[in-house]
C-alpha cells in the first residue's frame, strides 16, 4: 500500500514539472517575495541578483568576477576619454535588441537611462551620479557623458548594477508604474512571469547579442526558510540555492552529492563605529582599548576560515584603494585595561549598543561583547527588530553600530560613506557616518577628484590611516557570498566574485550531460 | 433570525472601524522607515525625506488618517509601498491560498479530533483514552515549525512522496491535493488536538446525564446513543472551540505557509511588518478583521442548526 501511495505521488511530482529539466533552472532565494523589479529602483540582494540576468550596462565586470580591474565593454563596444578625465565618449554597439518589441539600444535609450539613473524621483542611486554634468547622444550610436569633476571610476559607475542598467527608454515610456513589476532590458534572460510570493520565471532571450542562451527558463523561487530551501535543493527541487553566511551552512550543504560550493566576493564587511561624541568613546584611549580588546583571529575562526576574511582597514580588502598600511591594533588585553585606567577608568566602563536581532549580526555581536567583558568594557546590548535597528542608529541613539554591508568595490563609496562629515547620523545629508568621523574629510574629498591616479592612491590610504589612527571604527571580519548548486550545471565561467550578489548566468550556462 | 444577521453585521462595521483606527496609528507608532526599506541603506537623507513627500508620509497623521478611511470605504486600499502593486490585488492573489489551507486544516481537524474525542470519553481511564490524551497533549505542545520541517524529512526527502516546495497551485486535482498535503496535515493535526480534548471533556459530561441512562435502560443500541443523544448536544461547545480556532488557524498559518513555502497572508504580513508597508498592513488587517468576524457570526449561526432551542 506504501508503494503504491510513493509511487501515486512521485508520479504526481514528476508531472507537475517540480524537479529540473535540462534546459530549466530552479533558484531558490532567501527571501518571501520580489520587491520593486525596477533596475533603477531595486536595492535588496533579491532583487539586484534577480535583475543581474536581465540587464546590461554600457560596460560590465567580467562574469564570475567582482573588482572593477575586469571591467570589459558590455554595450558600448569602446570608448575614450578626456586627458582631464571629465569628457568620455562610448561608441555603442549596433546589434543590441531590448526584450520583446521595443526595438533596439541606441544612444537615445543609453541617455534616457543615465539621466534616469540620475533624477531622484526615478532612481534610488541619484546621489551617486551627481558628478553628471550632461549625458548626450552624439551620434545614433554614441554617447558622449561630461562630468562637473572626475570620479573615481566612471566606468565603475556604468556597469548593470547601481544605476548603470541599460533600460528601454520606449518600454519604460510604455508601460509607466508596470514597468516595476514588468522589467524589460537586453540582458540574455527576459522577464515572463510572475507568481506572488512564489517565483519569478525568466526565459532565454533568443536575439540576446552574445547569442541564445542554452537555459530556456529560469524560475527564481522565493523561499524565506532556510532550512525549506535547503530541503529543496537536497530534494532536487532547485539546482542553485542562495547560502547562509555560515561555514556550518558550507560544510554541511557540500556533503551532499554533486553539489558545488562557491564562496564569493564582495563581502560584507562588519564595521564597529564608535560614537565618537559620547562619553566615554570621545577619549580617544578608550577607542584604544576598544580596538585592542577585539581578536580578529578569534572572530575569524568563530565564522569560519573559510567564508570569512579579517578586516584591518575601514575599506574591505581587494576594494580598489584600499591599504593595509594603517594603524592596527593587536589583541592585546592588558593594553586594553592600561589605556582604559590612563582614561581614567580602571574600573571599567558601561557602553550601550542598540543592535538588531537579525542571527547572523547578532551572534558577532555577541562574540565582541564577550571579548570586551576580558578587558572590562561591559557592553550593553539593546536588540530591536531590524527596521527598527536602521532607525534608531540614524538618529544617533547607539554608542556602538555594529554595520555590515557590501559596496562598490572603490574605497571612495565606503569612505564617502561612512566617514565623511557629510554622511554623519542625524544631519540633512546623513548617510551612515555613525561615529561622527571628520578627520579624513580633506583626503576623502580629495580623492574623489584627483585626476593621477598615483595621488588619488595616497590619498585614499592617508584616509584609511587617520581614520584608524583616531580609531572612528573598528573593522572586524569580511564575510563572503556562499552560494552552492547542482554540479551538472555549468555557468561557463570560473566564478571568484559578483557584484550583484548572484551567480553570473549567462548566455553560456548550460547543464551537462 | 435576519433582524439578528443584521445587527451582527452592524456590529461588524463598528468592529472593523475601530480595529481599522487601532491598526493605522499602530503601525505608525512602530519605529522604522518605510522609505529605508523601499531605497535601501545607502540612501541619503534627501532622498529618504524626497519619498516620504512622494508617498504622502510627511503629511499630518490625521489626514493620512482621514484618506485611508476614505479609500476604505470606496475600495481603494493603496498600493503596497514597497512593491507599489495594489494592495487589493496582492491580498487576492494569495488568499485563496490561506482559504484552502485553513479549511483543509479544519475538515481534516474534525475528521481525525471528533471521533478521537468520543472514542476517548467512552474508554474513559482506559488505555485508549491515556493514548489519545497522550497524543493530543502531544499535538498540542510541538511548535508547528518543528512538526513542518519533520514532516518535510519524512515525507519530501525520505520517501519523496511530496515535494519540499508547496507552491499552492497545480494544473490538476492530484496536483493540488498533493501540494495541500503536508501543510494541511501539519496544521490539521493541531487542531485536531484541540478538538480531541473538547470533544472528550463536552462527551463526559453528557454521558453522565440522566437521559443518556434512560436511553441505556430503554435498551438503544450504543452507537445510536452516541450518536443521536450524546454527539448532538456535545457539539456545542466543540463549535464553539472551532470557531474560535479558526481565527486562530488563520494566524497559526504563517509558519506553516513559509516553511512549506505556500502562498498566503502569513506570508504576505511578515513581509509588510518587516519592511514597515503600512497600506499592505491596513489591507491584511481589513481582511483578518472580517474573516473572525464573519466566523463568528457564522458559529453563532450554527447553535441554532445543532440545538433547535436556540432562536434568533
Amino acid at each position: 500500500m506504501n508503494r503504491l501511495i510513493g509511487l501515486a505521488c512521485a508520479g504526481m511530482l514528476a508531472a507537475s514539472g517540480a524537479f529540473a529539466a535540462g534546459t530549466t533552472l530552479n533558484v531558490g532565494m532567501g527571501s518571501a517575495d520580489a520587491g520593486k523589479l525596477d533596475p533603477h529602483v531595486a536595492t535588496s540582494t533579491p532583487d539586484k541578483g534577480l535583475l543581474h540576468w536581465m540587464f546590461n550596462g554600457l560596460v560590465r565586470i567580467k562574469p564570475g568576477e567582482a573588482s572593477p580591474e575586469f571591467i570589459e565593454p558590455d554595450i558600448a563596444e569602446s570608448w575614450t576619454a578626456s586627458e582631464d578625465g571629465l569628457t568620455w565618449v562610448f561608441t555603442l554597439r549596433q546589434d543590441v535588441d531590448c526584450h520583446g518589441d521595443y526595438g533596439g539600444i541606441d544612444a537615445a535609450d543609453v541617455v534616457y537611462s543615465l539621466n534616469r539613473s540620475a533624477n531622484p524621483e526615478q532612481s534610488s542611486f541619484a546621489k551617486d551620479f551627481e558628478a553628471f554634468e550632461s549625458v548626450e547622444a552624439t551620434g545614433e550610436y554614441e554617447v558622449t557623458i561630461k562630468l562637473k569633476n572626475p570620479v573615481p571610476s566612471l566606468l565603475g559607475m556604468l556597469v548593470p548594477y547601481h544605476g548603470g542598467n541599460i533600460v528601454c527608454q520606449d518600454a519604460v515610456e510604455a508601460l509607466g508604474e508596470e514597468y516595476q513589476r514588468t522589467p524589460i532590458g537586453t540582458g540574455p534572460f527576459m522577464f515572463a512571469e510572475y507568481q506572488p510570493q512564489q517565483y519569478v520565471k525568466l526565459v532565454a532571450n533568443p536575439e540576446y547579442y552574445r547569442g541564445e542562451p542554452k537555459i530556456k527558463e529560469i524560475f527564481y523561487r522565493y523561499i524565506p526558510s532556510d532550512a525549506s530551501r535547503d530541503l529543496a535543493f537536497q530534494s532536487g527541487e532547485i539546482d542553485m540555492i542562495y547560502g547562509k553566511q555560515d561555514q556550518t551552512w558550507s560544510e554541511r550543504i557540500s556533503k551532499l552529492p554533486g553539489t558545488k560550493v562557491t564562496v564569493m566576493k564582495p563581502g560584507e564587511m562588519s564595521v564597529l563605529h564608535l560614537n565618537m561624541t559620547m562619553p566615554p568613546l570621545d577619549d580617544v584611549r578608550v577607542r584604544k582599548a576598544f580596538a585592542h580588546a577585539i581578536n580578529r583571529d578569534a572572530m575569524v575562526q568563530f565564522k569560519g576560515p573559510d567564508v570569512t576574511l579579517a578586516a584591518i582597514s575601514p575599506v574591505p580588502e581587494g576594494n580598489m584603494g584600499y591599504t593595509d598600511q594603517v594603524p592596527t591594533y593587536e589583541y592585546s588585553i592588558d593594553k586594553a585595561k592600561a589605556l582604559l585606567a590612563e582614561a581614567g577608568y580602571p574600573d571599567g566602563v558601561t557602553i550601550k549598543a542598540i543592535h538588531t536581532t537579525l542571527p547572523g549580526m547578532l551572534s558577532t555581536m555577541e562574540a565582541v561583547q564577550s571579548m570586551l567583558r576580558d578587558a572590562g568594557i561591559n557592553m550593553e546590548i539593546e536588540t530591536v527588530e531590524h527596521a527598527t535597528f536602521h532607525e534608531q542608529i540614524r538618529k544617533d541613539m547607539s554608542q556602538v553600530v555594529h554595520y555590515a554591508a557590501a559596496r562598490f568595490p572603490v574605497a571612495d563609496v565606503y569612505l564617502s560613506q561612512f566617514f565623511h562629515s557629510d554622511a554623519t547620523v542625524n544631519t540633512p545629508t546623513a548617510v551612515a557616518n555613525f561615529s561622527h568621523c571628520a578627520v579624513a574629510d580633506d583626503d576623502i574629498a580629495g580623492a574623489r577628484v584627483a585626476t593621477d591616479p598615483v595621488k588619488q592612491a595616497e590619498m585614499w590610504a592617508s584616509a584609511q590611516a587617520k581614520i584608524m589612527e583616531e580609531v572612528c571604527a573598528v573593522p572586524v571580519v569580511q564575510s563572503l557570498q556562499l552560494w552552492a548548486w547542482n554540479d551538472r550545471l555549468d555557468l561557463g565561467a570560473e566564478v571568484n566574485g559578483s557584484l550583484n550578489l548572484s551567480p553570473p548566468v549567462t548566455e553560456k550556462a548550460f547543464f551537462k550531460d | 433570525m435576519t433582524a439578528f444577521v443584521l445587527k451582527r453585521l452592524g456590529f461588524a462595521v463598528i468592529t472593523l472601524f475601530a480595529v481599522l483606527t487601532i491598526v493605522f496609528f499602530i503601525v505608525r507608532i512602530l519605529p522604522g522607515d518605510p522609505a529605508m526599506a523601499i531605497l535601501g541603506d545607502q540612501a541619503s537623507q534627501e532622498a529618504l525625506i524626497a519619498l516620504r513627500q512622494r508617498l504622502g508620509l510627511d503629511q499630518p497623521l490625521i489626514l493620512q488618517y482621514f484618506d485611508f478611511l476614505r479609500g476604505v470605504m470606496v475600495g481603494d486600499w493603496g498600493v503596497s509601498l514597497v512593491s507599489g502593486r495594489p494592495v487589493i490585488q496582492e491580498i487576492g492573489k494569495v488568499l485563496p491560498a490561506t482559504l484552502e489551507l485553513t479549511l483543509a486544516s479544519l475538515v481534516l481537524g474534525a475528521v481525525v479530533g471528533i471521533p478521537l474525542g468520543v472514542w476517548s470519553a467512552v474508554k474513559r481511564n482506559k488505555l485508549p483514552d491515556y493514548i489519545t490524551r497522550m497524543a493530543s497533549l502531544l499535538g498540542l505542545s510541538f511548535p508547528a515549525f518543528v512538526s513542518a520541517v519533520l514532516l518535510l524529512l519524512v515525507f519530501a526527502i525520505h520517501l519523496r512522496w511530496f515535494p519540499v516546495i508547496s507552491s499552492g497551485q497545480g494544473s490538476t486535482l492530484g496536483e493540488r491535493l498533493q501540494n495541500l498535503a503536508l501543510p494541511a496535515i501539519n496544521l490539521g493535526l493541531i487542531m485536531a488536538a484541540y478538538i480531541t480534548r473538547v470533544t472528550r471533556s463536552a462527551m463526559l459530561e453528557v454521558l453522565n446525564q440522566d437521559y443518556v441512562r434512560t436511553a441505556h435502560a430503554k435498551g438503544l443500541a450504543f452507537a445510536t446513543i452516541i450518536r443521536r443523544h450524546c454527539m448532538r448536544n456535545a457539539m456545542i461547545p466543540v463549535v464553539t472551540v472551532v470557531g474560535l480556532y479558526l481565527g486562530i488557524l488563520i494566524g497559526n498559518s504563517v509558519l506553516t505557509e513559509i516553511v512549506f513555502n505556500r502562498p498566503g497572508l502569513g506570508k504576505l504580513i511578515i513581509g509588510a511588518l518587516n519592511q514597515r508597508d503600512y497600506t499592505m498592513l491596513q489591507g491584511m488587517m481589513v481582511i483578518y478583521t472580517l474573516i473572525v468576524v464573519l466566523v463568528n457570526l457564522l458559529t453563532d449561526l450554527t447553535y441554532g442548526l445543532i440545538d433547535p432551542r436556540i432562536k434568533y
